[in-house]
């Protein structure tokens, strides 16, 4: 408490300065040093709402913080409201999953409009998303809440029957996954009942869909009200491991299309500011089928490979486009064009320790001479024990590519997916 | 390979460049490329030379931001040797940081803080103490078991000492190994270490004289008389001894005493020797041992108990024991009654199976000697050396002080606690009437005892630990220091009753310095404490600071004596136990080991400095001067120094 006490005190202080210069805050919710350079060089005066353990760091380092936890939710929550207010907030920007709603909130109340609020729920919960999805006419594969392992298997077995499989087939994998988690976090693939036996009591109520099959993909398109401006399609090599940008020419080829379900997708959830990271899966028959939508930075580095291949940062872009006041030649200036505008395929392979106490480090030499090979990140890490892996999350190190084919780029991602980097 | 090293350069470049234009809170984010580009340099010479090359941009760009590194003024050469020995990101900055140091010792950077001199000093010590590093032992075991940080450490070393002269160093390492042997510590394998490392060195061109005392240090281990350098195994030696003339064995007699003598290194031949003389002529061991007019007196009173005393306890694996041995016969302290037969009874005594195991490291099995042996053999090192007695890595800083205490004053009562450990595994010893059994209790203040520690503290600091802790315990609630009560029935009745803290231990603050101040100079100044002088160690806690002042912890150090230096200065001469005495406090607090005056294994400071660091003490309530003498400018001038240190972490009310 005392903490916070301290903070209106220096927030107040900030305040008149602003004031002086009579230009209103950005809050970024969420601590990426990433986002703050981005939002730094666009010189936009910012506050950055985060949890407590970055406060020392934000002080020496003079960035105007606020002292927040996102997962406490209680009457306290309009403190941060007001806290923001008073420091001459004007729009809040989610940088993760848990804060998308904390911006929605905060953003209908800045603007004056609860519809906002409401918007951001349609993104947090997967079923309420389906669902909006399906009543809109977007194609999605079949979809149940569960509740407990019951409904899981009744699901399991009622999707199976509906494929007509026979006593001794092999089952048609269902996935489940949490209804307000980012990404891959806690995704199970489901194919015989004994894996429902896995699932524990705190993993419910969750989503269950049937298996799709087909060239997965994301986009992450860049609205500013309520219109496209810049769309990216990110190819999946190998979903949680691998993926690239701009997509291959053979997956740009259905951009058309893709373009037609994005606009689709923004008109019926209703998605005027920002950025959106839905992700698609196109079966053989050419039908894309929708996945699932998030508002906020996608994972994977992908924000890292587009500045690689089209030089713009990609938190800027967010962060102009979620602003309504941004003015219309900024952002025509801001955006290159697509895919013809990249200077090359820039991807990133994710990796994960297959052992389960880190020896050393194994970097073959002929990936480092590899033309492609631009960069990794992997040290041995300060405890050489494995944590759990929880869904795809927590990877220890990435390894990114640049060059300008897609066919060798995806070659290299998977030649190397498996590859034991960490002994 | 050119092209290859011009690629690396060229993308090191760029990360350091890129992170040079990054703001400082976003320099983490780009210091990564830097460091694995680094790492793919450092794989070879000329990749070591490009990363030099940029040395000087380093603190510019942000290389060291936010991390233990960023003050070139604050890194102390102690600690870069552990960077290099763990596997993570942390030892290719302490790579980075070496090489930043390089370049300001040869002029290519200039530093706000750091001269070019202190550059080059804290680069040779930094080779100095990581020897292991600069002649890599050439071993396959010890091959397999390097990784390629290692590999990577070995080739900056190599780098370095190319860069720098082999002259500094060798320098710098006698005038370490002067430092450690100058304390005459029983436990000597680490300075033997440094001596046969350093031994690599006579081979360059170095100076003369450091080459003669690396010559000199590194014979004094070895082959350091006449015949045993003829004949260089211990068989042959022993052999030739036999047919040695009379003559000749005087000589071995006055080579092996000498070199004993001036470095408090024993040969394993000085060993041999001696075991020879036991049997063939005991007359000349007073000479190979030179012992004093009390020692020979010592010697030739006791000659059937100093007899089996050798032949059970002397071999060439309990060496050291020899210097222990001479020095216990010139203090004469065999003459009291007790002590001849409280050693007696360890020749047989039946010792517990766990300390037993405690004892007999594999060497002495493999020398077939007794635990009885071993235990003799410490008990002559412990008496001859009472403040050679260290703590080794244990935090057992009390426990060292009270075996160094009872081996100075009261050895009946360390041969008793000695004797029942060693066949009870069990001591007794009672506080405020009740009787506390280290058999009972669970834990003392160390978790576990690493036994790197002379013998008789392998036996006893297990229990003394358990019991200190227990007593501490049991005060807990009493609202002032423990240690008024436990030091006196712990180490004993040397200790005086009258206790003085500085910390209220309510607030944990720094309450009434001055009378603090003022009550131990009228306590123990000659000049304010009407004389009376320190007739038995006091046990004292001091402040532990850092190179920079920094507090670093609690520390327990004995004051032995207070005298004037042969500059006519009032010294305080302490003893302790972690057998580095000459570490440097910081602000201008130095230690120093000799040349004050100082007698063997004692360190000192000038009286005001020392009182500066110290935060409780005993003291006699009868003997004591008036403080209102002392001076308001020395009380000022002590409180400065307190509170510029350790000061610092305290609130001080008064």
């Amino acid at each position: 408490m005392v903490k916070s006490y301290y903070f209106k005190d220096r927030a107040g202080k900030k305040m008149g300065i602003n004031e002086s210069l009579n230009e209103k805050l950005t809050a970024l919710l969420g601590w990426s040093l990433q986002a703050i350079e981005a939002i730094d060089k666009l010189n936009r005066p910012f506050v950055v709402v985060g949890p407590p353990e970055f406060q020392a760091f934000a002080d020496s380092n003079d960035i105007n913080f606020v002292a927040w936890q996102f997962e406490r939710l209680n009457e306290k929550s309009d403190e941060l409201y007001q806290k923001l207010a008073d420091l001459n907030t004007k729009l809040a920007v989610p940088i993760y999953e848990e804060t998308v709603e904390w911006a929605g909130v905060l953003n209908a109340r800045f603007q004056n409009d609860p519809r906002i609020f409401n918007r951001s729920l349609l993104l947090r919960d997967k079923g309420l998303m389906k669902r909006k999805a399906q009543m809109a006419g977007i194609k999605v594969g079949v979809f149940e809440e569960a509740y407990d392992k019951e409904d899981v298997y009744r699901f399991l077995k009622r999707v199976n029957e509906a494929l007509i499989k026979l006593d001794g087939d092999v089952n048609d994998p269902i996935h489940v996954k949490p209804l307000n988690k980012a990404g891959t976090v806690g995704h199970r693939m489901i194919q015989d009942p004994k894996d429902i036996e896995l699932m524990s009591a705190d993993e419910f109520p969750c989503l269950m869909e049937s298996h799709l099959d087909g060239q997965e993909f994301s986009c992450e398109a860049f609205i500013h009200n309520g219109k496209v401006r810049f769309l990216n399609i990110t190819e999946y090599v190998q979903l949680g491991h691998s993926n690239f940008i701009p997509a291959s020419p053979s997956l740009e080829e259905w951009r058309p299309k893709i373009r037609e379900q994005i606009e689709k997708l923004v008109d019926s959830f209703e998605i005027k500011y920002g950025v959106i990271h839905p992700e698609y899966f196109i079966s053989p028959d050419g039908s894309i089928n929708f996945g699932e939508v998030a508002a906020r930075v996608p994972g994977g580095h992908i924000f890292e490979l587009i500045e690689r291949a089209y030089g713009f940062s990609a938190f800027q872009a967010q962060i102009l486009c979620s602003d309504p006041d941004t003015p219309e030649d900024v952002l025509e200036d801001f955006f290159p064009e697509e895919v013809t505008s990249a200077k090359g395929y820039a991807g990133s392979l994710m990796v994960y320790p297959r052992v389960h106490i880190i020896d050393r480090l194994n970097v073959p030499e002929e990936l480092k001479e590899d033309p492609y090979f631009e960069r990794h990140d992997m040290f041995i890490p300060v405890t050489s024990k494995v944590a759990e892996r929880v869904g795809f999350g927590n990877h220890y190190g990435t390894i990114f590519f640049f060059g300008d084919d897609s066919g060798r780029m995806r070659e290299l991602l998977k030649e190397y997916e498996d590859y034991d980097f960490y002994l | 390979m050119a092209a290859q090293i011009t690629a690396l350069t060229d993308k090191f470049t760029q990360a350091l460049e890129r992170l040079e234009s990054a703001k400082p809170f976003a320099k983490s984010m780009y210091q990564t490329d830097v460091f694995q580009t680094s790492i793919e340099l450092a794989g070879s010479k000329e990749g070591l030379q490009a990363i030099y090359e940029k040395a000087p941009l380093f603190d510019k760009a942000g290389v060291f931001n936010g991390g233990p590194w960023e003050d070139a003024s604050k890194l102390q050469a102690p600690f870069v040797g552990g960077s290099f020995q763990v596997k993570g990101v942390n030892s290719i900055i302490e790579l980075l940081s070496e090489m930043r140091m390089l370049s300001i010792a040869k002029g290519d950077y200039e530093h706000e803080k750091v001269s070019a001199s202190e550059a080059k000093d804290f680069l040779n010590e930094v080779l100095a103490l990581n020897l292991d590093l600069l002649f890599p032992p050439e071993t396959e075991a010890s091959r397999i078991n390097t990784g390629e940080h290692i590999e990577r450490a070995e080739r900056l070393f190599q780098f370095l000492g190319e860069e720098l002269s082999f002259n500094a160093i060798a320098a710098k390492i006698v005038s370490e190994i002067d430092r450690l042997t100058v304390q005459r510590p029983i436990m000597t394998s680490r300075i033997e270490k440094m001596i046969n490392m350093a031994n690599h060195m006579t081979q360059s061109n170095i100076e003369e004289e450091s080459k003669q005392a690396l010559l000199k240090y590194a014979k004094a281990l070895a082959a350091v008389s006449p015949l045993s350098e003829k004949y260089n195994s211990l068989r042959e030696y022993r052999l030739a001894l036999k047919e040695a003339s009379e003559s000749e064995w005087a000589k071995e007699a006055e080579a092996f005493a000498s070199s004993m003598n001036e470095t408090g290194l024993v040969s394993p031949y000085h060993a041999i020797f001696i075991r020879f003389l036991n049997r063939a002529n005991p007359d000349l061991i007073p000479a190979a041992l030179e012992l004093s007019e009390t020692g020979t007196a010592s010697f030739n009173a006791n000659t059937s108990f100093i007899h089996d005393f050798i032949q059970l306890g002397i071999h060439p694996e309990t060496r050291q024991s020899i210097y222990g041995l001479s020095r216990m016969l010139n203090r004469g302290v065999l003459t009291q009654d007790p002590i001849i037969p409280g050693i007696r009874r360890l020749f047989e005594l039946d010792i517990h199976p766990k300390v037993k195991k405690a004892l007999l490291k594999p060497e002495y099995e493999q020398g077939g000697i007794t635990a009885n042996g071993v235990l003799l053999a410490g008990i002559a090192s412990v008496l001859g050396q009472p403040l050679g007695v260290g703590q080794g890595l244990n935090p057992t800083c009390q426990s060292a002080r009270a075996i160094s205490l009872w081996a100075q004053h009261g050895i009946g009562q360390l041969l008793d606690l000695l004797a029942r450990a060693a066949r009870d595994n069990d001591i007794d010893i009672t506080f405020e009437g009740e009787v506390i059994h280290s058999s009972q209790i669970e834990g003392g203040v160390a978790d576990e005892i690493h036994y790197e520690l002379d013998s008789v503290s392998v036996v006893l600091v297990p229990h003394l630990d358990k019991v200190y802790n227990e007593m501490m315990k049991r005060t807990f609630l009493r609202g002032e220091d423990g240690h008024k009560w436990v030091n006196p029935e712990f180490y004993g009745e040397w200790i005086p009753r009258g206790f003085k803290n500085l910390i209220d231990p309510l607030t944990g603050a720094v309450v009434n310095y001055e009378a603090f101040v003022r009550l131990f100079y009228a306590t123990h100044h000659p000049d304010y404490n009407e004389g009376y002088e320190l007739i038995y160690p006091n046990p004292v806690g001091i402040y532990i600071t850092n190179v920079h002042g920094k507090l670093l912890g609690l520390h327990a150090v004995s004051i032995q004596r207070i005298d004037k230096d042969p500059e006519g200065e009032y010294r305080i001469y302490f003893y302790n136990p972690n057998n580095d005495s000459g570490q440097n406090w910081g602000k201008g607090v130095e230690p120093s080991v000799r040349g004050n005056g100082e007698l063997e294994g004692e360190s000192s400071l000038p009286f005001a400095e020392f009182v500066s660091r110290m935060y409780a003490f005993h003291y006699n309530p009868y003997e004591q001067g008036d403080t209102y003498m002392v001076e308001d400018s020395i009380v000022e001038e002590v409180r400065k120094m307190a509170q510029e240190s350790w000061g610092q972490d305290y609130t001080w009310l008064s």
